[in-house]
């Protein structure tokens, strides 16, 4: 249905595309997977008319076509929902789904809309405004707002990568079945076995070049497909530079943790009895220096708030909180300066200067945030320091560079290095891998083991359930606010971990 | 804005010899080159109409008849840069004139007076930051209160008139208002040393960081402990400080206490500080080219008359002059951006085609 051929494009002096092809069929969810950098998102846009290629062609229905904007290809037929949420968060739900607007009544709009949304599986009151949905219906109002234009391409770039778990698999029902009508469905996910799961073909891109094209997913097996993104033989993810000692395990399910090198006399940060009102109740939990402790639970069940109260950014009604060192968070600034790291996987609204070098993104933390460094430091010496950090991380790109020209994995790998520079005790990881390739998480996965080698006590909250089960020495899972249990050893698995989110640890013993 | 380093599908130790070339072509065309051309190209293109117009003693009066806008410039840098704005530094120029004028029409020593008004500025400043923070208000809006307020206060301790009765040959009026070192005004030469230090306090210092970084991502400021509270607070008392330091200037040069004075310098300083490449949207700026930005605007003025541009016409050229200026900066930008693209290139293609 929709063909393309040959796209070259580049962006300054970096190719991104070099004569990337693909061929997307009706009935079917083709996924497109690759490292970040490797040429995905910038396929996208043109496929979708928001980038125009240097080179290349692009045929729809055997007819060559040429989209002069992303409201062109719209209207031929090429929808796309994209990585970043694009709400009208201070608009409806109805004024959001429908944006071109027009003189279309609001009962005809709920005609419209309504199956669309319940096909999505949600149900949000009509007038209510975006910016108050949860997160993941705000992800599937952009895909209802696809839909209702009647696509006959439809393009998802990532939009399971915000989603809860749940949520994740009732989209993918949903895109087989727009599939099973005809649809072509473009789908990129760094999720591989979600890929796997809803996928018919594979293209895998690496450096803006094809190296699977549209293979049949039945025959690729997972190994094969990270061969092909890493470009090396399949081997589980890469080996972890820049990260002391520790092996990597295997590639995702199946990893055993390590049994948790507890170091005594280690810094701890601890929480006793701790109730932030509406967020948690009476919830006591340490992580020993040296230890990694995941933080599971659904949306709203408190383990962010866990998060939050560390940071100093919830006071808790009763109970405390005690960071290395006996002092308790007051506030935000007052726990950066105790040596509280926040990373966050929200790495372009928390995490980064992206119109500032890497450099300054790098030394913000430390110099402006905890103010070593005076008044008037060298600039060298703060460049110099940064280099180190990105040198050790293995961050490509100049410390000079803009941070906002990086790829996603190595941003977030500038988060990491600014929190390194603050020299912390206590790491609090927020969804650290969000939207980052194989390689590179398997890389922030060995730095973070590093750290906790290093004596670094570890809170880690994560969408990413398998990511939880590889790096955590134990996991403390949420409920409403409540502790309800924790899994540790053999029983840390990802389905005892989904189970437990979902239904607590009924009957059982903790 | 930069560009995308050159290293992405050549081995790592080749990108950076690529980089290393691209950084000097960089250097050596500062962000205020454009600005501060277009500042000379203004002169000379006036001056080859209107000779006369190249006088060194027509130069300095221009450069000195903008010297108070000028210094408002450089504290709007400081707001601007952090996301907010202070509309209240043309009320704060009028009440630091009055203030003056009748501390000293009292029997003040006249620099202790002087100091007061710089103090009273200052911490008039900081009142602004601080309502701002603790009520959750936009700097546009109190700021906004605040400048009515400050004439407010002007026009009322002068009783809406000028205050004239002033010793006219005390030190203070003879040094700041009609001295000259090597021919050069002094309050020029004040002019001058607040750009150089205030270039260094917003580029190499803490606090110039904190600045920028607030305005580049205040969430991520916040999340990093930056002490965002302080920092704007600070950076208002500036601007108010550099408004009070302009009022001290006048005082000394006028003679007098003018409850009127300023109006409007509030919007031709923010539009200076736009033209010099300081944008509205925070995270950078350029005290060297609010400084030139001014100048532009001083020049356009005082070229006007020589043109023999009716008075009344003034305002509207002035406005011209302000689009033209805010329009073309993009444009050479992006005339730099496409020719560093092309040095990258350039660069690179030897390597390609062996």
């Amino acid at each position: 249905m929709l063909v393309a051929s040959g796209l070259v494009k580049h962006y300054g002096g970096v190719t991104a595309l070099d004569g990337v092809g693909i061929t997307l069929d009706a009935g079917e969810v083709h996924a497109l997977v690759g490292e970040n950098g490797a040429g995905k998102s910038t396929l996208v846009k043109i496929v979708s008319g928001a980038v125009r290629p240097e080179g290349g062609a692009l045929e729809l229905d055997g007819a060559p076509v040429r989209f002069a904007g992303a409201r062109q290809a719209a209207a031929q037929g090429v929808a796309i929902v994209s990585q970043e949420l694009m709400t009208y968060d201070d608009l409806t739900v109805l004024e959001n789904l429908f944006p071109y607007g027009g003189l279309v009544s609001t009962r005809e709009m709920r005609r419209l809309a309504g199956p669309v949304l319940a096909g999505l599986g949600i149900d949000p009151p009509p007038h209510a405004r975006a910016g108050e949905l949860p997160l993941a219906d705000r992800q599937l109002l952009e895909i209802c707002r696809a839909l209702l234009l009647e696509p006959r391409v439809l393009i998802l770039d990532e939009p399971t990568s915000a989603l809860p778990r749940d949520a994740a698999v009732r989209l993918a029902g949903v895109i087989r079945r727009l599939a099973a009508r005809g649809l072509a469905v473009l789908f990129i996910s760094h999720f591989l076995e979600e890929v796997m799961r809803i996928a018919d073909r594979v293209t895998v891109l690496r450096d803006g070049r094809v190296v699977l094209a549209g293979a049949d997913a039945a025959d690729v097996s997972l190994d094969s497909l990270v061969g092909a993104m890493l470009g090396r033989p399949a081997a589980g993810p890469a080996a972890t530079p820049g990260a002391p000692s520790e092996a990597e395990p295997g590639a995702r399910a199946g990893a055993e943790p390590a049994a948790a090198p507890h170091r005594p006399g280690g810094a701890a940060v601890s929480l006793t009895g701790v109730t932030v009102p509406g967020r948690l109740r009476d919830v006591s939990l340490t992580a020993a220096g040296g230890e990694i402790v995941g933080l599971a639970g659904l949306q709203g069940a408190g383990h962010l708030a866990v998060l939050d109260a560390v940071c100093g950014r919830a006071r808790p009604s009763s109970g405390s909180v005690w960071l290395p060192g006996g002092r308790a968070p007051r506030s935000a600034r007052h726990a950066v300066t105790s040596g509280v790291a926040f990373v966050s996987g929200d790495r372009k609204g928390r995490g980064l200067m992206l119109d500032k070098a890497l450099w300054e993104n790098v030394t913000a933390v430390s110099w402006l945030g905890q103010g070593r460094g005076g008044f008037l430091p060298r600039r060298s010496r703060l460049v110099g320091r940064a280099r180190a950090h990105l040198e050790r991380l293995r961050v490509r790109g100049d410390v000079r560079a803009g941070a906002g020209d990086l790829s996603g994995g190595n941003q977030q790998k500038v988060v990491l290095a600014k929190w390194l520079d603050a020299a912390p005790s206590v790491l609090a990881l927020d969804d650290p891998t969000r939207g980052v390739d194989v390689g590179a998480r398997a890389e922030l996965h060995g730095i973070v083991r590093g750290l906790a080698a290093e004596g670094k006590a570890v809170l880690i909250a994560s969408s990413d359930l398998a990511e939880l089960v590889e790096l955590c020495h134990r996991v403390v899972v949420f409920q409403r606010g409540r502790v309800v249990g924790s899994l540790a050893g053999g029983r840390l698995t990802e389905p005892a971990l989904s189970l437990a989110m979902n239904a607590g640890f009924a009957g059982s013993a903790r | 804005m930069s560009v995308p380093q050159p290293s992405a599908d050549a081995p790592p130790a080749n990108g950076d010899g690529g980089a290393a070339p691209r950084r000097r072509t960089r250097r050596a065309v500062p962000d205020e080159a454009g600005v501060v051309g277009v500042l000379i190209a203004l002169v000379l293109g006036v001056g080859l109409f209107q000779p006369d117009f190249l006088r060194t003693g027509n130069l300095l009066t221009t450069a000195h008849n903008s010297v108070y806008v000028g210094l408002m410039a450089l504290g709007m840098v400081f707001a601007l840069a952090m996301r907010e704005v202070d509309l209240s530094v043309g009320g704060m120029y009028a009440m630091g004139v009055v203030a003056g004028a009748l501390l000293i029409r009292d029997g003040w020593n006249t620099w202790l007076a002087a100091l007061a008004v710089l103090a009273l500025s200052a911490l008039v400043g900081a009142l602004n930051g601080a309502v701002t923070t603790y009520l959750r208000l936009p700097s546009f809006i109190v700021t906004l209160a605040t400048a009515m307020l400050l004439r407010g206060v002007g026009l009322a301790l002068a009783e809406g008139r000028q205050i004239t009765d002033l010793p006219q040959d005390d030190a203070l009026f003879r040094v700041l208002g009609g001295g000259e070192l090597l021919g050069v005004p002094d309050a020029v030469w004040v002019f001058v040393l607040a750009v150089a230090v205030l270039t260094v306090l917003f580029t190499r210092t803490r606090f110039g960081a904190r600045v920028r970084a607030i305005g580049s991502n205040p969430e991520a400021a916040e999340f990093g402990g930056l002490p965002v509270a302080r920092t704007r607070i600070a950076a208002l008392a500036l601007s108010g400080l550099m408004a009070g330091l302009a009022a001290v200037l006048a005082l000394a040069f006028f003679i007098a206490g003018d409850p009127t004075i300023g109006q409007g310098y509030e919007l031709t300083a923010i539009a200076a500080a736009i033209i010099g490449g300081t944008p509205l949207k925070g995270g950078s700026g350029s005290v060297l080219g609010a400084a030139a930005g001014t100048l532009i605007l001083g020049a356009v003025t005082a070229a006007l008359v020589f043109f023999e541009v009716p008075i009344n016409w003034t305002t509207f050229a002035t406005g011209g002059v302000i689009l033209v200026a805010v329009g073309a900066a993009p444009l050479l930008r992006r005339v730099r951006d496409v020719r560093d693209l092309r040095a990258v290139r350039d660069l690179r293609s030897p390597g390609r085609n062996p």
